[in-house]
């Protein structure tokens, strides 16, 4: 298991392109959507002199003013996006299924299609830990995508189940009736607790299950993705220590990137300068979040293939591509010219 | 309103007043040597509580005097407790109406009601006359012909303005699972308008409305002198000091609390409190008599103790230094039990604070609430308006008192966010939060602001948004008149007021002729805008521009256009302030009468900037941001610097549930 970390973490390491790719596909996701709030906030101080003190520190006055009236997207614009506080609020926002707008659901949902069809390539690429280049890369992206797609329906339903009516059941009904006749916060608070682990545990094993589907889709080439999830429970259930242990490792390091995260993160900050440190400073955190779900990804390959492979196989065949018209017009002369010297030696 | 059925009855009035006499003489010589109040509302009540049925077996005796000038031909008591019995009520109807639908969802378990089960007068010579088949439910308001909250009960002869009637009532109630901050929680029970009230009569009829959802109470001042049983090893906090402790043989105690110049009696119980006790000792000038502060803490947040007693110190300090002293020697703080929903509430020398396991430093919580319901004891309990109808009298007072004493006593202060079911805090340090627009609820208040004039009854205003017409615009318009006067001219405003009316029911014409005359100004045309208007207030730029004036040279070098407008349908006189790029600043007086009005300068120099209401006099102005206009603008800088905060937050969300995929 250790030594599946490990390897995992060289292998995410010695691919820094695809850790540089995906940072830069969620910057281009988010980026959109950032512009169009910039424009309402520009918008929205216009040449006030409200301005002066929103771009060199908070003017709560005029964030208030901005709430009072906001729509949308705008609708986000709160408190919670400074500092550590972005990572809690959304973690919170998440246990607690607190809603938010449709265009930060459609960004969420076009982002996770955005991995959908990443994965294909990625997770081939880490099992072959071998540079592959671009072309062989999107091949598997693409060739994976539809596959991965019908694995996210199923595991679109799992999760449907737990963050739907399971949670509803869990923080509504179960959590009602715990605490009741509970007069004592910190009660309350254990149950809630113990409510959010029950939860997580649930996640965190429909996430192992569809990691290992999409490995063995991968590292085995399946095409049946009800094999795939069969096969990814087998294997889990066979070594459930270690792809738990595994696992568990994964998230401490994931742990460590908030914890650093929680220390390091700037407030609001002044204006000129600051800005762009402070953005620097955020994206050097999305950076690490990045890198931790990539090892999550490659610690598991390395873990499978421990077991029911051997490093660096995949059964996916790197596919041939058809050369260039020209290139096949060389290739026939030559040929010619090879029967022609032949018959001529002949 | 219902008719009054008037039956011939026999004539007790006159000789109550003798019964009067001898209840009164007989409670303990431990108050005051001289009435405060006009002490016409007397209660002796015996109650039990089982908190196991959660049932309360009552019986009081109240002496009533009648201060009014018109004679009265019945009595009229306060049911609150039947508003809370079934969904027909008033209260029940008017909650769905401002979106508050599980209450309505409560089973009969954890509801409430009030039995009164005899009705009888009392005669001076031991005689008495039952009346209890006489009482009846009357409806003071439209509508909700199903309101058991208000009872009648007919007297045998109209009592005469100046006497006095002694009633003994005999009631059964059940204790609810807390509806509008009283009822029980496990082993945790506050105990509030639990009691047949009777109402106050006034010269124009009675004033007992109904119980309705966003409305709290009117009451007339008396003694009380209360004895609560309950299982014995509870403690007990209540309005008033407690006289002694008997135990019985059925494992209960009896507790004699006993309270003088107050308008109503709350109480609590439970075995979990942990006491505590401080003293106030005054302000260092002197002026203010010293008192005895009991709070009853719950366990779980043991430690924080200091920060309830010095946020009572601090009311008790600054209220006492701007309005008048604490006229009483002793003051409860009740720290209520999570979930009981009873927190944040005011009854007389006694209130319900509020705070979390969880209650980081630098954030007002617990203090705002302590200091908030404490200034209660200023306006509500001393100075007793009509809640039902005037909650700004109190309310907005209160707020804007509130506001003032956290910022006096614990600036700076800063946002707090709470996450995971709201149980863990994140304070945001770098949003130290103002008096003038957090404190004063401008946040809360700029939804609202067109609504509902503040003139309308509270009883009468919209469930939803009256409380914030109540609260926020109140401390809004104060504050706005302290940066517009002063604080010498309001404080002396206030300190009249509370000086004049205390232990009395001022109108708000009261309150207005004492602001013009300590003013000394006609503030009328202001308290038609805030008060007798839903208008809203807003005044902003919408023009600045400097030209070249055609080559000149020197002072009329360049030429520049300012244009204000007026937005909002209130008129409020505001400055304007133009400042040029060789730092000349101008200031102008606008009457803020026209709906708009253009300023014209030559000067050497172009404009930088300019300002409607450069001091935010007006915090009213429900769009600041207009207000403001500059030449050389920084919005895009300031869109820039947060968008880019935004972005990390959206990219941690999208990273978040992109987990799962």
């Amino acid at each position: 298991m250790l030594e599946a970390f490990v390897t995992g973490l060289r292998r995410v390491l010695a691919a820094p392109a695809i850790l540089i790719g995906v940072y830069l596909a969620t910057l281009g996701a988010a980026l959109p959507f950032a512009l169009v709030l910039r424009a309402s906030l520009e918008d929205h101080l216009g040449a006030s002199l409200m301005a002066e003190d929103a771009a060199s520190g908070v003017n709560w006055d005029w964030w208030q003013e901005f709430s009072a009236q906001a729509t949308g997207l705008e609708r986000t614009f709160t408190p919670a996006i400074i500092g550590f506080a972005a990572p809690l609020s959304n973690l919170s926002a998440f246990v607690d299924r607190t809603g938010q707008p449709a265009a930060v659901i459609a960004a969420a949902a076009g982002y996770g299609a955005l991995w959908l069809f990443l994965w294909g390539g990625i997770l081939d690429r880490y099992a072959r830990a071998r540079r592959l280049g671009a072309p062989a890369f999107f091949a598997a992206c693409a060739v994976f995508f539809f596959r991965f797609l019908r694995l996210a329906v199923m595991a679109g339903a799992l999760y449907w189940v737990i963050l739907g009516p399971a949670h509803e059941w869990l923080f509504e009904t179960a959590y009602d009736r715990l605490t009741q006749d509970v007069t004592v916060e910190r009660v309350g608070f254990a149950w809630r607790l113990g409510l959010y682990a029950v939860l997580g545990l649930a996640l965190a094993a429909v996430n192992l299950l569809v990691d290992y589907a999409k490995i063995r889709a991968v590292v085995e080439d399946r095409r049946s993705m009800i094999g795939a999830l069969l096969a990814g429970a087998r294997f889990i259930v066979r070594r459930p220590s270690g792809a738990a242990g595994l696992y568990l490792l994964d998230a401490l390091l994931l742990a460590g990137v908030l914890a650093l995260y929680a220390v390091g993160a700037p407030g609001a900050g002044g204006g000129g300068l600051a800005v762009w440190w402070t953005l620097l400073v955020g994206q050097a955190y999305v950076l690490a979040r990045l890198f931790v779900r990539l090892t999550f990804a490659a610690t598991q390959i390395c873990f499978f293939q421990q077991h029911l492979a051997h490093a660096g196989y995949a059964g996916f065949s790197a596919p041939a591509w058809p050369e260039s018209p020209a290139v096949e017009a060389i290739v026939r002369g030559a040929r010619r010219t090879t029967a022609g010297a032949r018959a001529t030696a002949e | 309103m219902t008719a009054t059925i008037e039956r011939p009855l026999r004539r007790w009035a006159a000789p109550a007043g003798v019964v009067a006499g001898v209840l009164l003489g007989a409670l303990p010589a431990h108050g005051q040597a001289q009435a405060l109040s006009p002490r016409n509302a007397s209660y002796t009540i015996e109650a039990r509580l089982d908190p196991a049925s959660r049932i309360i077996e009552g019986r009081q005796t109240l002496v009533w005097r009648n201060i009014s000038n018109r004679p009265a031909r019945e009595l009229r008591f306060h049911l609150y407790w039947n508003a809370w019995k079934d969904n027909r009520s008033t209260w029940m109807r008017e909650r769905r109406l401002a979106g508050d639908t599980p209450l309505s969802r409560r089973p009969d378990r954890d509801r409430s009601s009030i039995d009164v089960t005899t009705v009888r007068l009392l005669d001076p010579s031991g005689g008495e006359v039952d009346l209890s088949a006489s009482q009846r439910f009357v409806l003071t308001d439209a509508g909700h012909a199903d309101d058991q909250t208000v009872m009648a009960v007919p007297l045998v002869t109209p009592v005469a303005p100046g006497e006095t009637v002694t009633l003994d009532l005999g009631w059964t109630a059940r204790v609810p699972r807390t509806f509008a901050r009283t009822g029980a929680i496990g082993n945790y029970f506050f105990i509030a308008q639990w009691f047949p009230k009777i109402g106050v009569l006034e010269d124009a009829g009675w004033n007992v409305h109904q119980f309705h959802a966003a409305t709290e109470f009117y009451a007339d001042f008396g003694v009380y002198d209360v004895r609560l049983t309950v299982p014995s090893g509870w403690t007990v906090g209540a309005t008033g000091r407690e006289l002694e402790q008997q135990p019985n043989t059925d494992s209960t105690t009896t507790h004699r609390y006993y309270a003088e110049d107050v308008h109503d009696f709350a109480w609590t119980t439970s075995p979990d409190y942990v006491e505590h006790v401080a003293r106030f000792d005054g302000a260092p000038g002197g002026g203010l008599t010293p008192v005895e502060i009991r709070l009853l803490l719950q366990p779980e947040h043991a430690g924080q103790e200091a920060r309830h007693f010095d946020a009572t110190r601090a009311a008790l300090r600054w209220y006492g230094e701007w309005f008048g002293p604490y006229p009483y020697d002793h003051l409860t703080v009740v720290d209520p039990a999570w979930q009981s929903g009873a927190g944040g509430m005011e009854y007389p020398t006694l209130f319900t604070a509020g705070t979390r396991w969880l209650a980081p430093e630098g954030v007002t919580q617990p203090e705002s609430v302590t200091i908030h319901e404490a200034g209660h004891q200023w306006w509500y309990g001393i100075v007793a308006s009509n809640e039902v109808e005037h909650a700004w009298m109190d309310e907005g007072l209160t707020t804007f008192s509130t506001a003032r004493v956290v910022e006096q006593a614990y600036t700076p202060n800063y946002f707090v966010q709470r996450f995971f079911g709201t149980f863990i805090p994140w304070v945001q340090r770098d949003i130290a939060l103002s008096r003038a627009t957090v404190g004063n609820r401008l946040g809360t208040f700029r939804p609202a602001s067109r609504s509902e004039a503040q003139a309308t009854p509270t009883y009468l205003g919209f469930p939803g948004t009256i409380s914030r017409i109540s609260y926020d615009k109140t401390a809004l318009w104060l504050h706005t008149l302290e940066r517009w006067l002063g604080w010498p001219v309001v404080q002396r405003v206030l300190r009249t007021h509370y000086e004049r009316s205390k232990f009395a029911h001022p109108t708000p014409e009261q309150f207005f002729a004492v602001a013009n005359e300590v003013s000394g100004r006609d503030l009328t045309p202001f308290f038609d805008q805030v008060f007798r208007s839903s208008n809203a207030f807003d005044y902003g730029v919408d023009g600045l521009f400097s030209v070249s004036a055609g080559g000149r040279a020197g002072d009329g070098a360049y030429r520049t256009e300012l244009i204000v407008r007026r937005y909002g349908e209130a008129v409020f006189p505001v400055d304007v302030l133009v400042i040029f790029e060789d730092d000349r600043q101008v200031r102008e007086r606008w009457d803020g009468q026209a709906r708009w009005r253009r300023f014209t300068y030559e000067h050497a120099a172009r404009v930088r900037s300019a300002i409607v209401d450069p001091d935010r006099t007006l915090l009213l102005d429900v769009n600041y941001a207009n207000n403001s206009r500059t030449l050389a603008p920084r919005a895009d800088e300031a869109a820039t610097k947060w968008s880019s905060k935004w972005l990390v937050w959206l990219q941690d969300l999208m990273l978040t549930w992109a987990f799962l995929v």
